[in-house]
């Protein structure tokens, strides 16, 4: 989005004024007041997210069933690693879903939002109407998301009700096949991704100056060429957000396949896999830190290489 | 863990019943240990965590509450969501635990009690002993042989049946003995279209009753209790004669199973479309219409070898436990947990549910035809199993045995399933 634009001309431009004022014009009392406000956030931060953060890290080098104090937390080295690479079929699954579902995404349910916003842009006729009807399922949360198809899909719900299945033992089963069920979900979130994107894409889109298509289509550019040319170009700082939210909104993914099985029969993901090994009477903290850093390293690799690749294009 | 899964409907409940017919029982009787409670413990406050969250449970819970106030205890009460109850027990029994909560016997309540968790109350059962047979008292300690739980309720599981469709086929459930008796059953359903067997595993734990019955008809109880316990490897041929016989039946079983939770295939019993489920006698809970209820019956689960005959059932047992924080109110806690044993404490409920079952050996035996049956399966029994989530490691049972019965359910090679089996309880932390 242009917010991140202007963001980072303020920082240039604020630099460069800075450097003369602050010698001159920052009283004592000035310093204390940005001392606070910059140090207390900043210690809250590290407080409860990079502390955590480490800790858990730590922790997925240890043993712990969650009893007890910290003698009874356990150095296990790279143990619980090796044991999830090699044993925890379940690991697997929720890799192979996880990477299913980031491709599904990226490949599928993100271009499909652009297509929308991009058809949208045109102030076609009831336009404000599909905006509003695509936008609908973000104001649900992901878990009321999950409770609605779960009520659709199930073996005895709406869809199999309306397809006149009423023996829940003949009907057509939506979740329980373990191959095929991950994409009966994926088609599901795809219906909260899909509007999410498209209203990203619509803001970008409305702020691309009027000018830019005037000149391209002067130039003779036909409507493809000149969204691949020149719109699709100027949405950079949106790709960025859209890039971003993606990845992470696959990795993460959690309340719809939690509600639906708790990941179970081949609809594992790591979030799910993470929270299943830490809460409960079952608890393994080491393994499930484990797998919360897995998590980690995974969302946090592309995101910063695209983060990097991006800013460092803008300088 | 077993909970974990439940999508908010609790097996635990204690079984409702909707039928009258059982007398109510007056309170006051022969209360045992309570007696003596009663009069040094005017007003004795106590804390109590309770996870019976259905609106059933809350019923009984209230009806022995006001029992318990009106023999002197003032209780402060601290309900919470079954499932939530569950999840959080390790940090709710570390932190600042009620003195008395809702808990169940088998490994799980010894885990507690072998990690400090809990407080042991052998003077308690100096008191209520006597109202108690070996098999509850055997069930109430711990592994260092104190006494730390107070045995309420229990339920059995079992084929549950419906008469009327047992009737209309032709068939006899009081001939079904032996293995090819239930499979020659299961051909006439299923030749007139019925589901023989309504089988539903989506939530992971409902499986384990039936490889529970499989394995000890076919291997003995000692072998199944070493199994669940680690003693004997998942590895070994006989596990795989267990996975055989249950392979023999799945023709029979949904077809949906893994999209079906247990309340959804005993629905198929309820509408008919199914004549027999392997469930604990807490499905009839679900029968709502008293027609429907009276209409449902049990058999035990058929013979397999006949070495092993049908000596044992699944009968998991509900109770109470005594956190470490009742250590500073011993004198209070203790009383209650006397209360709880005594039949005091039932009789009230038993006025709401007739049709529970009791622990107290002093409580009368129940009229409710359904609730006799139950009675009588479990003392024909030689043994008695706890539910494979409560006679194993919960780290074991949930996340790694559920995941594997399902894929065995999905068709999986069993083989496979049991090596993978073992590798994984051998990568387990010492417990």
């Amino acid at each position: 989005m242009s917010k991140i634009d202007i963001e980072t001309k303020a920082a240039a431009s604020g630099e460069n004024l800075g450097r003369r004022r602050r010698s001159n014009n920052f009283t004592k009392r000035d310093r204390a007041v940005i001392a606070g406000l910059v140090g207390g956030p900043t210690i809250l931060h590290v407080v409860f997210v990079w502390l955590p953060a480490i800790a858990t890290i730590l922790l997925s080098f240890c043993q712990w069933d969650g009893i007890g104090g910290l003698h009874d937390i356990h150095w296990v080295g790279f143990k619980n690693y090796t044991q999830i690479f090699t044993l925890y079929s379940d690991f697997k699954i929720a890799l192979r879903n996880n990477t299913l579902w980031l491709l599904w995404f990226g490949l599928i349910a993100t271009p499909l939002g652009v297509v929308l916003a991009y058809y949208l842009d045109k102030n076609l006729k009831g336009t404000k109407f599909f905006q509003t009807a695509f936008y609908l399922p973000i104001v649900l949360s992901l878990a009321v998301t999950g409770i609605i198809w779960d009520y659709i899909f199930k073996v005895n719900g709406f869809l199999n009700i309306v397809l006149g299945y009423t023996n829940a033992d003949t009907a057509p089963s939506w979740f329980g096949d373990p191959h095929k069920n991950i994409w009966v979900v994926l088609g599901i979130a795809s219906w909260r991704h899909i509007g999410y994107m498209m209203l990203l894409y619509l803001a970008g889109m409305k702020s691309v100056d009027p000018s830019l298509r005037e000149a391209a289509s002067i130039d003779g550019a036909g409507e493809w060429y000149t969204f691949r040319k020149v719109i699709f170009p100027s949405l950079r700082p949106v790709n960025i957000i859209v890039v971003v939210v993606t990845v992470i909104e696959a990795l993460r993914a959690f309340d719809l396949v939690y509600i639906i099985n708790r990941g179970k029969n081949g609809l594992q993901v790591l979030a799910v896999a993470v929270y299943e090994n830490i809460l409960g009477e079952s608890q393994r903290i080491g393994w499930g830190a484990a797998l919360a850093t897995i998590l980690f390293v995974l969302c946090l690799g592309p995101i910063m290489i695209y983060l990097y690749q991006n800013f460092k294009k803008v300088d | 863990m077993s909970e974990i899964f439940e999508d908010g409907i609790s097996r635990r409940s204690v079984i409702k019943g909707s039928i009258a017919g059982a007398g109510a029982l007056a309170v006051g009787g022969a209360i045992g240990g309570a007696t003596e409670a009663n009069a040094a413990t005017r007003a004795l406050t106590v804390s109590l965590g309770s996870n019976q969250s259905d609106p059933a449970a809350v019923k009984n819970d209230n009806a022995w509450l006001a029992a318990a106030k009106a023999a002197g205890f003032n209780i402060k009460l601290n309900r919470v969501d079954h499932n939530t109850f569950q999840n959080q027990i390790n940090q709710y029994l570390q932190g600042t635990p009620d003195n008395v909560f809702n808990w169940f016997a088998g490994y799980r309540m010894q885990f507690f009690a072998s990690k400090g968790l809990t407080t042991s109350i052998n003077d308690v059962w100096a008191k209520i002993g006597s109202q108690f047979t070996a098999g509850y008292k055997n069930a109430s300690k711990g592994l260092d042989g104190k006494y730390y739980f107070v045995p309420t309720g229990w339920y059995p599981w079992a084929v549950l049946y419906r008469k009327s469709v047992f009737a209309a086929a032709g068939v006899d459930a009081s001939k079904i003995i032996t293995w090819a008796d239930f499979i020659a059953a299961c051909k006439v359903f299923q030749a007139k279209g019925i589901t023989p067997i309504a089988f539903g595993d989506k939530g992971g734990w409902e499986a384990m009753g039936t490889f529970d019955f499989i394995n000890f008809r076919t291997n003995g109880f000692k072998f199944h209790m070493d199994l669940t316990a680690g003693r004997v490897k998942w590895t070994d041929p006989r596990v795989q004669k267990t996975f055989n016989n249950w392979k023999s039946i799945f023709p029979y079983q949904s077809k949906n199973a893994l999209d079906m939770n247990w309340d959804d295939a005993t629905a198929l019993l309820i509408n008919k479309k199914a004549a027999m489920q392997v469930m604990g006698a807490f499905a009839a809970g679900n029968f709502k219409d008293p027609a429907d209820l009276a209409d449902l019956a049990l058999f035990p689960f058929p013979q397999i070898d006949p070495a092993y005959g049908r000596e044992a059932v699944e009968a998991p047992i509900d109770g109470y436990l005594l956190s470490k924080s009742a250590a500073k109110n011993a004198s209070a806690s203790k009383a209650l947990a006397a209360f709880i044993g005594s039949t005091a404490y039932a009789s009230a409920i038993a006025k709401v549910s007739p049709t529970a079952l009791w622990a107290n050996s002093n409580m009368p035996k129940p009229t409710d035809p359904f609730a006799r049956q139950q009675v009588e399966l479990v003392q024909s029994c030689k043994y008695i199993a706890q539910f494979f989530d409560r006679d194993s490691r919960p780290d074991f049972a949930s996340p790694i045995f559920s995941n594997a019965l399902q894929k065995f359910i999905a068709g999986g090679d069993s083989v496979a399933i049991a090596k993978d089996l073992q590798a994984q309880w051998d990568a387990l932390p010492p417990a």
